[in-house]
């Protein structure tokens, strides 16, 4: 089921495979894990109801394809899927946009202005958005900026103006455990741990490993004060609901830590 | 069209249109001792062309085994009409989640780690130019030919599909392999190229590198590695400066 995230913006789940046998997470115990107990790096898809139009901001991935194609039927029914915005076209993000534009030939595909191969990826229609194009669905309006940490050139962010919410899909993932599915990090027991973010970004952005840490750092300080946002909702990790520049600023520690310790591991 | 690379590695070429600069959406047929192996399989736009020259190139038999360098969809496209979802045909990836990308079973391959298909030894390698987290490089211990998936690419002229390194007049031009770096490995605005070198001068110490083979280039031979690699370290280096931040 999704989980409003605040009014007309809606978390779609997936949890993806269990991490602890292949991130080794039960032989090197870090703090914030359990022993016994299940880990995830989930892949999320928001839904956005503007009451006037409808977006969905990437797909999950083919695992989901049911999943995403009926909490799409229970969110919007018969008013239909007005936009689909696919982040990048990587396969968890992307994989079921065929799927999605067969069953909603209403929708019309969004898909990032940057990058130079949309043929490549079946990307060449519909609309190519970039810095400040924005799309109004009534009550809710969106507007997309380049990516700044990314992997595929083809890449876009998102904000939504009213709720003040950033969507900065791979950035800001990271990992959490089993009862924690489709929580907000505010409700999570404790203080957050940063190590999730290390995990992460030490092996998923497999470039943080050459980073250069100054001029990333700054970066972090221009995206805070360029977003300033309320609400953070990641393509790889839990809803930041509070706090959230000050999560951004964690990842600046996160940027030393791994220039200390280097890459993590692989995804697996 | 197919280019021999080394003894037992071609290169099966394929070509995307920039505005008439061509960018390679490639991949490459391999002999091993039991059977062919495919490295990548392309993108579904070349794909009435790659079946077609893999077909041929396999005398109807089609390859025994497809290894893939990652998912994305210019290097995995034609897994199912190359055969990748049959019995017939032993499907490798890196990725623990097959379903999450896409991907029939497979057969994983650990990055780090190694394996024999169709009785030739691969290494698979943490690459350090990738824009996957799940990307392979993937090194043959036969003729020595290092696959480099997105890495190592370059653009080219109409003309120049089918060069090797060496065949350009001072092989790969410089120019050409820093636009591609720098439009298609964005992240390179961020890092320290020095930290990027590191990792490639450990990879050439220990692996005996006969050629590069790029998804999105022209392969590099042996000889030509020097000046390649001189060259990408300018690309990165001019990358990085030429991204400032506020």
């Amino acid at each position: 089921m999704p989980r409003e995230i605040a009014p007309g913006i809606h978390w779609i789940y997936e949890a993806g495979p269990d991490r602890t046998e292949s991130w080794d997470l039960a032989d090197r115990n870090p703090e914030w894990y359990e022993a016994g107990r299940e880990a995830y790096v989930p892949q999320c898809a928001y839904l956005i109801d503007g009451s006037d139009e409808t977006l969905l901001f990437d797909t999950l991935s083919p695992a989901s394809t049911d999943h995403i194609l009926a909490a799409i039927d229970d969110l919007v029914g018969d008013r239909g899927l007005d936009y689909l915005v696919v982040s990048h076209p990587d396969v968890p993000h992307a994989g079921n946009a065929l799927a999605i534009l067969e069953e909603h030939p209403e929708t019309t595909l969004v898909a990032p202005g940057y990058g130079n191969d949309h043929e490549l990826y079946q990307l060449d229609d519909g609309i190519h958005v970039t810095e400040g194009d924005e799309i109004d669905l009534g009550e809710r309006v969106v507007e997309f900026h380049e990516a700044t940490f990314l992997d595929a050139p083809v890449s876009v962010w998102m904000t939504e103006r009213e709720t003040e919410t950033l969507f900065p899909v791979d950035w800001m993932g990271f990992i959490h455990l089993d009862d924690e599915k489709l929580a907000f990090v505010d409700e999570l027991a404790g203080e957050f741990d940063a190590s999730r973010l290390v995990e992460f970004h030490g092996r998923v952005l497999f470039w943080y490993q050459y980073i250069d840490v100054e001029k990333t750092n700054a970066e972090i300080d221009n995206l805070v004060e360029k977003f300033d946002p309320e609400i953070l909702a990641p393509a790889h990790g839990l809803v930041i609901r509070e706090d959230a520049t000050d999560y951004m600023e964690l990842m600046k520690n996160v940027t030393r830590t791994i220039d200390d310790q280097g890459r993590i591991g692989t995804l697996g | 069209m197919t280019v021999q690379v080394t003894p037992t590695v071609e290169w099966l070429t394929q070509c995307y249109d920039h505005e008439g600069s061509h960018e390679h959406v490639s991949l490459y047929l391999l002999r091993a001792p039991e059977g062919t192996v495919l490295v990548d399989s392309g993108s579904f736009y070349h794909r009435e062309a790659i079946t077609e020259a893999v077909d041929e190139a396999t005398d109807g038999a089609g390859p025994d085994a497809l290894v893939l360098s990652h998912s994305d969809y210019p290097h995995a496209a034609n897994v199912s009409p190359l055969g990748g979802d049959t019995e017939d045909v032993e499907l490798v990836a890196s990725s623990a989640s097959p379903a999450q990308q896409g991907l029939p079973d497979a057969r994983k391959c650990d990055i780090g780690g190694t394996m024999t298909v169709q009785g030739r030894e691969f290494s698979f390698i943490d690459p350090p130019l990738a824009d996957r987290s799940h990307t392979t490089w993937i090194y043959e211990h036969g003729d020595g030919v290092l696959f480099t998936a997105d890495g190592f690419g370059n653009y080219h002229d109409p003309g120049q599909c089918d060069y090797l390194s060496g065949d350009f007049p001072d092989v790969t031009p410089a120019e050409r392999v820093y636009e591609y770096h720098r439009d298609n490995l964005v992240w390179l605005r961020y890092v320290a190229p020095e930290k990027v070198e590191r990792t490639l001068d450990d990879i050439f110490a220990e692996y005996n590198v006969a050629a590069v083979a790029p998804i999105h280039g022209n392969p590099i031979e042996a000889d030509d590695l020097d000046t390649y690699r001189e060259r990408l370290r300018d690309a990165m280096a001019r990358i990085a400066a030429e991204h400032t931040v506020a």
